[in-house]
């Protein structure tokens, strides 16, 4: 009797959510199909092989950033080395910029070195800078599911072969999941992407998307194009499905098992220069480029990007904390129902919500919500934590879903035996055993809705600030050295935000005696 | 407690979230935000209208503000719409989605820059220019002319925007009206022929220049402002300005009133406030945009409609030549 009222909760909640997050962007559809004038929707062969070219860029995106991305995984995460818990934060930092504001830096990093830089207007360009923003994806994928390994996996490997063979017939293939996913990830990232494709003159799918909106204002051509880039993403994840289904995002925490971590021993020197570089390359590059670009300036210009940014600086907080809670809420939900109790829609609405191009989703969020009965949603930031939802709490979903396949269902059957309530169960029992993934899943959620732009800029209720709009749109004819010093700022503020809720994740965690 | 935290949380964001004052006014801008902000900061600590703006990005090529005013038709949220240039007034227009509005201000500014209806009304100008660097090439050796863009010993070492966006498309939409299909197709082919690097807009353009990467390009008169205060090795010229020349483009800013906005009263006290001699003369000393009213006062340096030759230009024509050579321009940056 409970479990069906459970059922019945689930669904109407699942309705709610798919009504709520869903429903605008199948009333955009809708209206498309409705309003269509031309019979065909085969496009044609010139779009073919831009979609083809545009998936041979993203892929190799994708091979490189997996590559790099997985080595820095196991190193970081399976290997004890003086320094490498410090290498692995600072890798992170690539996540906290904006791809725009990375392929200016990053050209403008070149100039001051080379004093040229034509060669980075290329296909090549833009692949360097993708994988050196996606390449941390895979590193936290790769490495939390190493993280995972039980040791006594990896003992026996060692004591019957060498430790090279452990890596490749046992390790590896135990994270197969994990990293086919980030390859996914990175490859859906890469082919979404507008701003640096257009910024380095590169002309791929997204950007002729964005030429049919910006250029053409041509809505059903737009939309339709955004449909192809759409079934190309899904049926791309749908080939390998079952990994999303069952793979694990994130294995946080261990959950009674332990890992085994190894010295390093050879090589030593080889791979701290090797990290070094990378190092140099991923960061130091292009944040010594924002440096100096905001110190070249007639004059200091700190003072006026703190004031500029001081009235968004606490909406922006304010809105991704918001967005990070909702996401944390709505994944919650969807993985809880998917592995409890099998509703699969919410969880497919939210890869089809992920996959759909920014300025597509802002448009539906538009008109869906620009009516007199929902003018509260529409005139108010509320539409934008919509926003924040639907692009990012499909990652949540991973991430929680993972947390909660390592709790055995056992564990709450006992609770409900002994005639603890629902409500109990999941405060004192599923939640707390959860911590450590929900803690995560806002951290990272926080992230991403600090930096969203895509949708931000096509929702925000007029007369609002928000840092990444802030920045962007002044950069358009501030001086550099303004431009480059609200990037730093932005880039401080945010990693100060996450210290903070680093530190109260940490005590989270104490309370709760996780560990 | 943590249940009720998280209540009042939810309550502070809903409540947070819908305030907004009826005293107010709506504007979208494609305005760079660094020159439009002040501008209408100054309307609201005078009139006590409260100014809710949304501005644009270069990194989304201005999506945002036209996508959201033709998504927002059946429901509009905009009061006044302020471009940088009167092609998206002219789109928005032909989509029914502005309103006639003759100010009072109007009056003053020449009928040359007034939609027919009233549907959109320039002011301040901007021109397009040739920005160059002045450590590479002398003033003397630079082209005196669009034409001159072809001659070969600038190959490779000249930029422009992106033609299917902002001005440069404004630009060579109103040399294709000016000069008629064949003989523009075939300069656009010369151009190519000749090299020319095409940048990601007309800030690319500047900084290009700037860096010393390029000889010339062409751009704004606000960029090429810009330009001259960050960097003295920079300066700009006006092409075309023999007697027998085309001129050059000269683009104002272009004001509409939406239809069925919620706020029309502001809008048009807005639109009033903008189009004036103050506003004018704000925007001349912020970034070189030339006043359209006459005995505007204007900062020594700065250009005049008085001492340029302009291009004669219908506006109006021009944007449907714009919307008609879109796909053609797309073919040539393709190839």
């Amino acid at each position: 009797m409970v479990r069906k009222i459970t059922l019945i909760v689930h669904y109407i909640i699942s309705a709610l959510l798919a009504f709520i997050l869903g429903a605008p962007l199948v009333l955009l559809l809708f209206n498309w199909v409705i309003n269509r004038k031309e019979p065909s929707f085969l496009p044609d062969s010139g779009l073919l092989f831009l979609i083809g070219s545009s998936l041979l860029l993203s892929t190799t995106v994708a091979v490189i950033a997996t590559i790099v991305g997985t080595s820095c995984g196991f190193l970081f995460y399976k290997i004890k080395s003086n320094g490498f818990p410090t290498y692995h934060n600072i890798l992170v930092i690539p996540l906290l910029i904006s791809p725009y504001i990375f392929a200016v830096a990053w050209r403008d990093a070149l100039y001051l070195l080379f004093g040229q830089y034509a060669s980075i207007y290329s296909i090549w360009g833009v692949i360097i800078v993708h994988v050196i923003i996606f390449f941390p994806i895979v590193m936290l994928i790769t490495g939390s599911a190493l993280s995972s390994i039980h040791s006594t996996l990896e003992e026996a490997g060692v004591v019957i072969t060498s430790f090279k063979k452990t890596v490749l017939r046992i390790i590896l293939p135990l994270i197969k999941h994990s990293i086919t996913l980030s390859f996914l990830l990175v490859l859906i990232f890469s082919l979404t992407d507008f701003s640096v494709p257009a910024f380095f003159g590169v002309r791929t799918f997204t950007t002729e998307i964005f030429t049919q909106f910006a250029a053409f204002y041509n809505y059903q051509q737009a939309i339709e194009q955004s449909i192809i880039l759409l079934l190309v993403s899904c049926s791309l994840i749908l080939l390998q499905f079952r990994y999303l289904a069952k793979s694990p995002v994130f294995a946080i925490g261990q959950k009674g098992s332990s890992s085994k971590c190894h010295e390093l021993t050879k090589g030593k020197k080889w791979i701290h220069s090797s990290i070094a570089f990378l190092i140099i390359v991923t960061i130091i590059f292009p944040v010594f480029i924002l440096i100096y670009q905001s110190l070249s300036g007639s004059h200091s210009y700190f003072i006026e990007a703190l004031v500029s940014l001081k009235g968004a600086i606490g909406k922006s907080f304010f809105l991704a904390f918001c967005g990070a809670l909702l996401i944390t809420a709505v994944a919650m939900f969807t993985s809880y129902a998917e592995l409890r109790s099998d509703i699969r829609l919410p969880g497919a609405m939210l890869l089809f919500l992920f996959v759909t191009p920014s300025t597509v989703l802002g448009i539906a969020y538009i008109y869906f919500y620009n009516t007199s009965a929902t003018a509260f949603v529409y005139a108010s930031p509320i539409v934008i934590i919509l926003g924040y939802a639907a692009r990012f709490s499909f990652i949540a979903h991973k991430i929680i879903g993972n947390g909660l396949k390592q709790i055995p269902l056992s564990m709450e059957e006992s609770g409900e035996l002994v005639g603890i309530n629902t409500y109990k169960r999941y405060t004192k029992l599923l939640i707390p055993l959860l911590t450590p993934s929900l803690v995560t899943t806002f951290l990272l959620s926080f992230i991403l809705c600090l930096n969203e732009l895509g949708t931000t800029i096509m929702v925000y209720p007029p007369g609002t600030e928000l840092m990444p709009l802030k920045v962007y749109t002044i950069s358009a004819n501030a001086p550099v050295a303004l431009t480059s010093t609200m990037t730093l700022v932005n880039l401080i503020v945010i990693l100060l935000a996450i210290l903070i809720f680093y530190y109260f994740g940490k005590r989270i965690k104490t309370r709760f005696h996780y560990d | 407690m943590l249940r009720r935290g998280f209540l009042a949380l939810i309550a502070f964001v809903f409540f947070s979230c819908g305030k907004g004052t009826k005293n107010e006014v709506v504007v979208y801008c494609t305005v760079d935000q660094v020159f439009s902000e002040p501008i209408l900061k100054d309307f609201q600590s005078k009139t006590g209208i409260t100014v809710r703006p949304v501005f644009d990005t270069e990194e989304t090529k201005s999506t945002g503000v036209m996508n959201r005013l033709l998504a927002e038709q059946n429901n509009p949220q905009c009061d006044v719409f302020w471009s940088g240039d009167p092609v998206r007034n002219i789109v928005l227009k032909s989509r029914g989605i502005t309103d006639a509005y003759n100010a009072k201000a109007t009056r003053q500014i020449p009928a040359y820059f007034k939609d027919s209806d009233d549907h959109w009304t320039g002011f301040s100008a901007r021109a397009r220019v040739l920005i160059y660097n002045k450590k590479l090439i002398k003033k003397d050796s630079l082209p005196k002319g669009l034409n001159d863009l072809t001659l070969k010993h600038f190959k490779g070492r000249f930029a422009i925007a992106n033609p299917l966006f902002g001005t440069t498309t404004f630009q060579i939409a109103a040399l294709f009206t000016e000069w008629g299909d064949d003989k523009a197709k075939q300069w656009m082919s010369l151009l190519k022929r000749n090299a020319v690097i095409i940048a990601s807009s007309n800030g690319d353009v500047k900084k290009r220049t700037m860096t010393g990467e390029i000889l010339f390009g062409l751009t704004d008169t606000d960029d090429a402002f810009e330009a001259m205060k960050e960097s003295a090795d920079v300066d700009f010229i006006f092409l075309d300005q023999q007697p027998e020349s085309t001129g050059t483009l000269v683009m104002p800013n272009a004001l509409s009133i939406i239809k069925k906005s919620p706020n029309q009263e502001n809008g048009k006290k807005l639109m009033e406030y903008l189009l004036s001699k103050e506003t004018e003369a704000k925007l001349a000393k912020s970034c070189a945009q030339m006043p359209l009213i006459k005995g505007t006062e204007v900062p020594e340096g700065i250009p005049s409609l008085d001492r340029i030759i302009p291009m004669k230009v219908n506006y109006d024509e021009t944007a449907k030549v714009l919307q008609e050579i879109q796909p053609w321009l797309k073919q040539w940056l393709e190839k």
